[in-house]
């Protein structure tokens, strides 16, 4: 089975069957991240711009890198483009985002409780806990050093304490 | 020493190794907030996230087509520059020559004509003359380039059919 990186390479030279099998693998991973990221409001549309941003750069891609890390910080850099603009209302759990969560209101408390943190912080967390990604590739998708990650998450998990302790 | 922030951000990723736990049990800080900490995972970890609609990944497929299409002509491109730059100099060497050439076949027949016809209508002639050699020299050699990327591409293709 070709690696990330290998089907990235050939999205460079214009291979759609290499594009759909990332979209696949990234598929879930990629929407989480971006609804989780903006409480659920345009994430179709910024996922979709996530992927054409990576087929602009995939003849660039370094494949020393690896590619969740690259695909990571195009979304983060998209999200934080999307955070910039004014909000149109409150935030609001979307009912079109249908989870596969058994309890409903515990999904849409963790939604709230994460669009309650500041986007770096959030940014941080979701990377670390729902990606499972390390404190380096973070710090990389970040373009930051690791310290910041640290302390970024240390402040998350304060605020989420805080949060908690308030519900 | 352990330190608390590491160790309480430990539990909540479910990150937590022997040391952070040995250390968990010795702290009363981290006693008192490990029950809030696994309490806060399991509030995050209930959310399993939103199910993407099964229409997104034919959009994504088909808005990405013209961005393919643009990848693979210039990865083409990357392929077949280097011998269009061989065809264009191997066909620029003997230009000198050419043009050496043609000059001084210009220059005598403008010496003949000049010798039997007015002296206006032989520098029509020769201008003339001049100027069509001038268009199939720009004809031949912009049609260099194109033929060799041609060329290129399709022993590319053959290649690629015969691999």
């Amino acid at each position: 089975m070709a690696s990330d990186e290998e089907l990235i390479g050939r999205v460079g030279v214009g291979d759609q069957d290499a594009l759909a099998e990332l979209c696949r693998r990234y598929e879930k991973p990629l929407f989480h991240f971006l609804a989780r990221h903006t409480g659920g409001r345009d994430v179709e549309d910024l996922y979709q711009e996530t992927w054409l941003r990576a087929v602009r750069a995939a003849p660039r891609f370094d494949p020393s890198r690896r590619f969740s890390t690259w695909m990571f910080q195009i979304a983060v850099n998209l999200c934080r483009d999307w955070h910039r603009r004014p909000p149109p209302e409150p935030v609001e759990a979307d009912p079109n985002l249908a989870s596969t969560s058994a309890a409903p209101e515990a999904r849409i408390d963790a939604r709230r409780i994460l669009t309650a943190l500041p986007e770096a912080q959030r940014t941080v967390l979701l990377l670390r806990h729902y990606h499972g990604l390390s404190e380096e590739e973070t710090a990389e998708i970040l373009g930051c050093p690791r310290g910041t990650v640290k302390s970024r998450l240390h402040a998350a998990r304060e605020r989420l304490g805080q949060l908690m302790g308030s519900a | 020493m352990t330190d608390c922030q590491d160790v309480l951000t430990a539990l909540l990723l479910g990150e937590a190794d022997t040391t952070a736990l040995v250390h968990v049990r010795t702290c009363a800080r981290c006693r008192a907030e490990e029950a809030a900490m696994h309490a806060l995972a399991a509030q995050l970890a209930a959310d399993t996230g939103p199910t993407p609609p099964p229409s997104l990944a034919p959009r994504v497929l088909a808005a990405a087509a013209p961005l393919l299409a643009r990848n693979a002509r210039r990865a083409a491109w990357r392929t077949t520059w280097p011998a269009v730059a061989r065809a264009l100099a191997a066909a620029l060497l003997p230009l000198p020559a050419i043009l050496v050439f043609d000059v001084a076949l210009v220059r005598a027949i403008y010496a003949l004509l000049g010798a039997v016809l007015p002296h206006g209508l032989s520098l029509y002639l020769v201008v003339n003359h001049a100027a069509l050699l001038v268009l199939l020299l720009s004809l031949t050699y912009g049609a260099v380039p194109v033929l060799a990327a041609r060329q290129a591409r399709l022993l590319l293709q053959d290649g690629h059919h015969h691999g």
